[in-house]
This record gives structure tokens, C-alpha cells and sequence, in this order.
């Protein structure tokens, strides 16, 4: 055990800074900075710059066009990345959907999806929950029905976010009715532009249209879009649970954050905000190094497993923590709000904290969902209990 | 002792209780909420016309001459129906620094006020000043008043300011039309579909007649408004507390998830149960408040500040363990629960946070 960084960690530390420096996009970073809402073309810039540095892939395998970077490199990678602000690298792609397709598609899904999702051409989204199966996701009921080379998709997805921007789903569907629920899903990539797709904006409670209802009318989707076998879906999706979960944590942007946090309130904050910040950072501390830890267990060649429940819990706790000492810290000037797109620049409160407390609250508000999605924390919690402690 | 309601309490809470089932759903004050900054002039009418405006006033001023308890009824309904009208900007907080004075423009307006036809808020609080409500830059020097409050409740609609202003360093109240030349409004919608607003006063002419509370007594006029105000929304965020947790249970029984309504298992049942006990200690904070505060009891602000920590911590608890138990349907803004909670988020926030009101609860 060791650590320390190695010089090799130290210099490639330093390109990281490098392209964060030069490359990261100036449009994009100004955004960020000031707090204001990205677009779509911003979001597909960032991710295109990062596939030009080749970087795209960065927790990949080199065979698909990845880095192979050891854990310790993803590690600063994310924390390079958490510390100059960017915007989260979108999971959807990259760390859910084309795990899947390497992992279990053939070897023509490999060469049709895999670079247009590295160099960002297609925007995916994810079609999991529904309407009637959110924890008790194994019962959902959106039917793929098999006619000729198609199969016939009927029903509704919801939940999903930022649909609205994107261009392919993939999607858990029912194409067997089976005694065992989970024996009937099978896992189906589907082309948003297909007829019978229709996308609805759901409003969140911070005023912010980030999640969607998508309901599918006789969707006619191509057998060869169909990932490895029928109805062994939900093994896939397991394995793509887990690897949402582990992303989840946000450890990097939760340390910048933190930094920031500190930064705004270094004038005023009394010795209760202090003592909260402290325990708060010392509780993501310990959640750093057990993911930390996982790592270097799959480093060895393991998969995540319940372990990622452990820090997606941890994780979304502390993330929804930070946000609460956000709103504490900016007290009534909470209450002017103009929805997550901020005010504009002539019709600012007269507090100077009003950037600061308007996205405080709107993030306290949407970091509710952390607790809810990636699979409740409550069943998290199932989880660790069957798979850990085997009771 | 006796801490039963008495039967006009009783009656009070139920109309109430039948005008925000009837008349003010959730979708109807949804409504309200995207149009027009949470006040409907009709709605206000009928506040008038059921003389709930006149509440708190002395029988003097043409009021019902209630106090903290009844108030406490109001807003307990209130907080579980989420009403967004301003009642507390106008008829508590403008409601009690007016009914102090003893000068007629107080009286007059206080008789505009019952009637509905004139709205005023208090614009105390400044910019960056925290929670330390008495340290205000806002003056008056030959006759001019110059200054900027922030977070000016329901300043959309306020016909008129009650400004909290030093003349030569001596702390006083002067009431200010909203028209008066060099007044401006810059308004906000709050987080929780309300109002708030910065009034900026640029070189207004202010004279002795205005003077609605002077330096022997405008702090203390303050203070008291404050702790009434406090006390309103704590009732408040009781009612909503209650709201909460029964929505609560109702959904965990409509819900099935792995065959069966999710209120079936115990993990959820246990936190349910932790709502209600965090709503039942709350009410009962509230009753001690309440009545400390309608006996005029030496402890009440002390104790005010005790239930506005408490408020603090279970509303925030019952809030957000209300969005978790309804899943995604929680954070959805077309549900009435995140409502709740937001309402929670900016109760809390309101004069004194917790960790204010825990301060100031050891130092008093």
C-alpha cells in the first residue's frame, strides 16, 4: 500500500490540468462558472472535446477505443475534472449503455454504436422505470412483441431524463409474460426518431424540465437491435445498475463544491456551519477512499457488486448534506427565485449572495431525486442486506 | 390549565378547514400560484367578506380582537391547504406593528386593511445583514429617506411600506406609499410560488405624520412582530407537517410495488411513524408558544425561538422523507408534497433559521 502519487501520476496529472487549461471549452466553462444553464450544443461540445483529447472513453478498455487508464489515473482524471468545475460527463453513453453493448452486444452493435457513442454523435437516454415499476423495477410491463424482423413496442417509460435531447433510448421491455418476472425483459436499442415515440416533459420541484414521460404507440424497432439474448435482459441491467451506482457518488464535484461552500462563507460562517462543514468533510473523505477501495478491487479484476450500493447511499447522503449547508448558509435569501436558469443580469436581489442562495435552493431542491434514483435507497439498502450480510 | 380549543376556536378552524377544501385545492392555488405570484384579489375578497382580515385587530379598530391561538388555527389550516395569499405580510406582521401605533394613519389603514382594499408590508431586512434584523443602513436625514430592504414580503402588491429606518441612529417606523416619488420595487417570485421583492428609497420625502412608530418603541415593535410572525408559521408548518404525513400514508397504501401497497413494509412504516411523532411534538411546542405568548409570558419569545429550532428540524424531516416515500412522484411538481417541503425550506429560512433561532434560544 501506498499513497502517495508516482511521478508517472504526477505528469499525467499535469495533461490533465493541460487540457482543462487549453482544450476544456471556453464557452463552456464561462457557464459553469457563472452558474448558468448549459445547452445542448454546450454539453455536446464539452463531451466532443474530451473525445478529441482522447479521453472520451475514460473509463473504458482500450480494444473499444478507451484510455485503459489504471483507477489511480480515472481517479485524478475525476478529481482534474470536479476541481475546475466541468459539467458532468453525461453516464447514459458512456458509462451505461455502451458498457452493455462491449460487454454483451455482437460484434456488429460493437462497430454500429460504440464510436458514435465516444465522439458523442448520438445522445442516449435511458428507458428503465415506469410509470407502475420504479423500485419493483422487474415488473415492468412496456411489451416488445416480435413481428418478423421487428419487434412491436407498446407502452411508457418515464423518469427519463433529458429525453428530450436525445436520439436513441435504450430500453428494458417485456417480450415474454413469465412466472419468474425477471425472465421475460429483454434489453432493446431503440432510435428516438421511430413513429409511434412520443416525449413529455415532467416538471420538477425546482421549476427545472429535466426528466420526461416517453410512451411508445407500435414502435416498429429491428430485431438486430436487440442486445444480447431475448429475455435475459435483466442481467444486463443489473450489470448497468451497478455501474450507474457507481458514478453516482459525484465525489470530485462534491469536493468542489465543498471548496466553494467554504469560500463563500469564509466571512460569516459561525462556529455551528464550520463544525457541520467539517463533519460533512470528513464523512466524504471516508467515502473517497471506500471508493477508493473498490477501485483497486476491480483493478484486480472484480465487478462492482453491492459495494457500489454502499457509496451510492453514502454519496447521495452527503450530496443532498452539502445542499442543505448551501441553504443554511444563505438563510432568507433563499426566497427570491426565478427558477434554475437564475436571474438575469437586470433584475438581481440586492443580496450578494443571490446567485449563491438561488442555486443553493434549486439545488437542495433537485438533489432530492439522489435518494430516489439509481434504484431508492432503500432498496440500496435490501441490497447490502441480501448480498452482504446474507440475511 | 386546560389546553382544549375553545368552541369559537373550534369554529374558526372548521370554516377554514371548509373554505381551503371547497375553494382553494391544490389545483386551484396552483393556478393562482403561476398567474399571479400566489394572490388572487377574488380569493382576498372573500377573506374580507368572511372577516378574516380583521382577526387580530383590537374591537377599537373594527377588529374581532383575537390573539396568537387563534392566529395559530388560521395557519395551521392554512399550512396544510399550502395557501399562498399574503396574509402573514399583511394582517400579522403590518397587522401588528399598525395596531401598536398610536398614530390615525395607523388606524386608517388598518380599517383599509379589514376591508381588503389596501395591502401593506413591512420592509425591515437588508441586504447581507443576515439575521441581525435591527442592524439596518436605511435612514432618514432632512426629511429624505434613503435606503434598500430586501426580501420585502409580498412587495408586488403592497399599496404601501412600513420602513424600518434609523433617523439620526434613533431606530423608527414610517409608513411610505408605494407611488411616492423616488419608491421602487424590484419583485421576485419566492421558491414556494409566494412573492418577495427589493424596495429601493431613493431621497423619499418622509415627514413626523409618517411616523408610525418612534425611537422609544420601534425595536420593540419589531421584535414583537417578529415573534408573532414566527409563531404563525411555525402553525404553519404544523398543519403542513400533518398534511404531509397522511398524504404520506394515503400513497404508501395506493402504491403497490413487488405485489403489494408499499405501506406494507416496515422500513417505510417506521419512518411514517417518525413523521407523525415530529408533527406531534411540534403541535405540542406550539400550544406551549401559543400560549405563553397569548398570556404574555416573559418566556414566550424564548420559547418562540425554541419551536422555530424545533420547526426547523422536523419540518425538514417530515418534508423530505414525504418527497422519498412518494419516489419520483415526490420531486414532481404537479404532486403536492415537494410543495410542502419547499414551504418548509422557506418557513425555516424566514426570521431565524434553526441554527439561529438554537443561538438565540441559549442566549435569552
Amino acid at each position: 500500500m501506498d499513497i502517495n502519487f508516482s511521478d508517472a501520476d504526477n505528469h499525467f496529472r499535469q495533461e490533465v490540468k493541460d487540457y482543462l487549461e487549453n482544450k476544456y471549452p471556453k464557452h463552456v466553462k464561462e457557464k459553469q462558472n457563472n452558474g448558468e444553464q448549459l445547452t445542448k450544443q454546450d454539453m455536446i461540445d464539452y463531451h466532443k472535446s474530451l473525445y478529441e483529447q482522447g479521453w472520451a472513453g475514460y473509463n473504458w478498455p482500450v480494444e473499444y477505443g478507451g484510455t485503459g487508464w489504471s483507477p489511480t489515473q480515472i481517479y485524478i482524471f475525476q478529481e482534474e475534472l470536479g476541481y475546475a468545475n466541468t459539467p458532468t460527463i453525461l453516464p447514459f453513453g458512456l458509462n451505461m449503455v455502451g458498457p452493455v453493448i462491449y460487454t454483451f452486444g455482437n460484434e456488429e452493435q460493437k462497430k454500429r454504436f460504440l464510436p458514435d457513442i465516444l465522439e458523442f454523435n448520438t445522445w442516449w437516454c435511458q428507458g428503465y422505470s415506469e410509470p407502475g415499476s420504479g423500485s419493483d423495477l422487474a415488473s415492468l410491463k412496456t411489451k416488445a412483441v416480435r413481428d418478423g424482423d421487428h419487434y412491436i413496442v407498446n407502452g411508457s417509460k418515464t423518469w427519463t431524463t433529458l429525453a428530450q435531447n436525445a436520439d436513441w433510448i435504450f430500453c428494458l421491455v417485456r417480450t415474454e409474460t413469465t412466472q419468474k418476472k425477471q425472465e421475460g425483459i429483454s434489453f432493446l436499442l431503440i432510435d428516438m426518431k421511430t413513429e409511434g415515440i412520443e416525449v413529455k416533459p415532467i416538471i420538477t420541484i425546482d421549476g427545472d424540465h429535466e426528466v420526461n414521460s416517453v410512451f411508445f404507440t407500435d414502435v416498429k424497432v429491428p430485431v438486430e437491435n436487440l442486445i444480447g439474448e431475448e429475455g435475459k435482459g435483466w442481467t444486463y441491467a443489473k450489470f448497468l445498475l451497478a455501474h450507474e451506482r457507481f458514478g453516482i457518488a459525484g465525489v470530485p464535484n462534491q469536493k468542489y463544491s465543498l471548496k466553494l461552500l467554504k469560500d463563500r462563507t469564509k466571512d460569516f460562517a459561525d462556529d455551528d456551519l464550520k463544525k457541520k462543514i467539517a463533519d460533512y468533510e470528513i464523512e466524504l473523505s471516508a467515502l473517497e477512499f471506500t471508493e477508493l477501495r473498490t477501485l483497486a478491487a476491480l483493478a484486480n479484476g472484480g465487478h462492482p457488486g453491492a459495494e457500489s450500493s454502499i457509496i451510492k447511499i453514502k454519496g447521495t447522503e452527503l450530496q443532498q448534506r452539502l445542499t442543505e449547508m448551501y441553504v443554511e448558509a444563505a438563510g432568507q435569501y433563499i426566497l427570491p427565485y426565478e427558477g434554475p436558469e437564475g436571474f438575469n443580469s437586470n433584475n438581481t436581489p440586492a443580496s450578494n449572495v443571490s446567485d449563491f442562495s438561488s442555486q443553493a435552493v434549486s439545488r437542495y431542491l433537485n438533489f432530492r431525486k439522489t435518494s430516489i434514483y439509481g434504484g431508492s435507497n432503500e432498496i440500496q439498502k435490501n441490497i447490502i442486506a441480501k448480498a452482504i450480510l446474507g440475511v | 390549565m386546560n389546553l382544549s380549543y375553545s368552541d369559537e376556536q373550534n369554529m374558526l378552524r372548521e370554516q377554514v378547514l371548509k373554505f381551503c377544501e371547497s375553494d382553494y385545492t391544490f389545483d386551484v392555488r396552483e393556478k393562482i400560484v403561476e398567474s399571479n405570484y400566489g394572490h388572487n384579489p377574488e380569493t382576498w375578497k372573500q377573506f374580507a367578506d368572511l372577516g378574516w382580515l380583521a382577526v387580530p385587530f383590537s374591537e377599537e379598530n373594527g377588529g374581532f380582537n383575537f390573539g396568537p391561538i387563534e392566529l395559530a388555527v388560521i395557519f395551521e389550516e392554512f399550512g396544510k391547504a399550502l395557501v399562498a395569499e399574503p396574509y402573514l405580510a399583511n394582517v400579522v406582521m403590518s397587522g401588528s406593528v399598525l395596531e401598536s401605533s398610536s398614530n390615525d394613519l395607523a388606524k386608517q389603514t388598518i380599517t383599509r386593511i379589514i376591508d381588503g382594499t389596501v395591502q401593506v408590508s413591512v420592509a425591515f431586512s437588508e441586504a447581507n445583514n443576515g439575521y441581525k434584523f435591527h442592524d439596518i443602513e436605511t435612514s432618514v436625514d432632512d426629511g429624505k429617506l434613503n435606503g434598500v430592504k430586501t426580501v420585502v414580503l409580498n412587495a408586488s402588491f403592497a399599496n404601501s411600506f412600513l420602513v424600518y429606518a434609523r433617523n439620526n441612529g434613533n431606530p423608527v417606523i414610517y409608513l411610505v406609499d408605494a407611488k411616492a416619488a423616488g419608491v421602487s420595487v424590484n419583485s421576485f417570485s419566492t421558491v414556494d410560488g409566494q412573492n418577495c421583492g427589493d424596495v429601493t428609497f431613493e431621497n423619499v420625502d418622509v415627514d413626523e405624520s409618517l411616523i408610525i412608530s418612534n425611537e422609544n418603541d420601534a425595536t420593540q415593535t419589531i421584535n414583537v412582530m417578529l415573534d408573532l410572525a414566527n409563531l404563525c408559521l411555525c402553525a404553519e408548518a404544523v398543519g403542513g407537517m400533518t398534511a404531509s404525513y397522511l398524504k404520506t400514508v394515503q400513497y404508501t397504501k395506493e402504491r403497490e410495488q413487488f405485489g403489494q401497497p408499499i405501506s406494507n413494509f416496515q422500513v417505510l412504516q417506521h419512518r411514517m411513524v417518525d413523521m407523525f411523532i415530529e408533527a406531534e411534538v411540534s403541535k405540542s411546542l406550539l400550544f406551549k408558544a401559543m400560549l405563553q405568548l397569548d398570556g404574555k409570558d416573559d418566556e414566550a419569545s424564548k420559547t418562540i425561538s425554541g419551536l422555530k429550532a424545533q420547526i426547523g428540524k422536523s419540518s425538514r424531516q417530515v418534508g423530505q422523507t414525504a418527497v422519498q416515500l412518494h419516489g419520483g412522484m415526490g420531486v414532481s411538481d404537479e404532486m403536492s408534497i415537494g410543495h410542502y417541503l419547499k414551504r418548509f425550506t422557506v418557513i425555516d429560512a424566514l426570521f431565524g433559521n434553526r441554527n439561529y433561532h438554537l443561538n438565540n434560544f441559549s442566549n435569552l
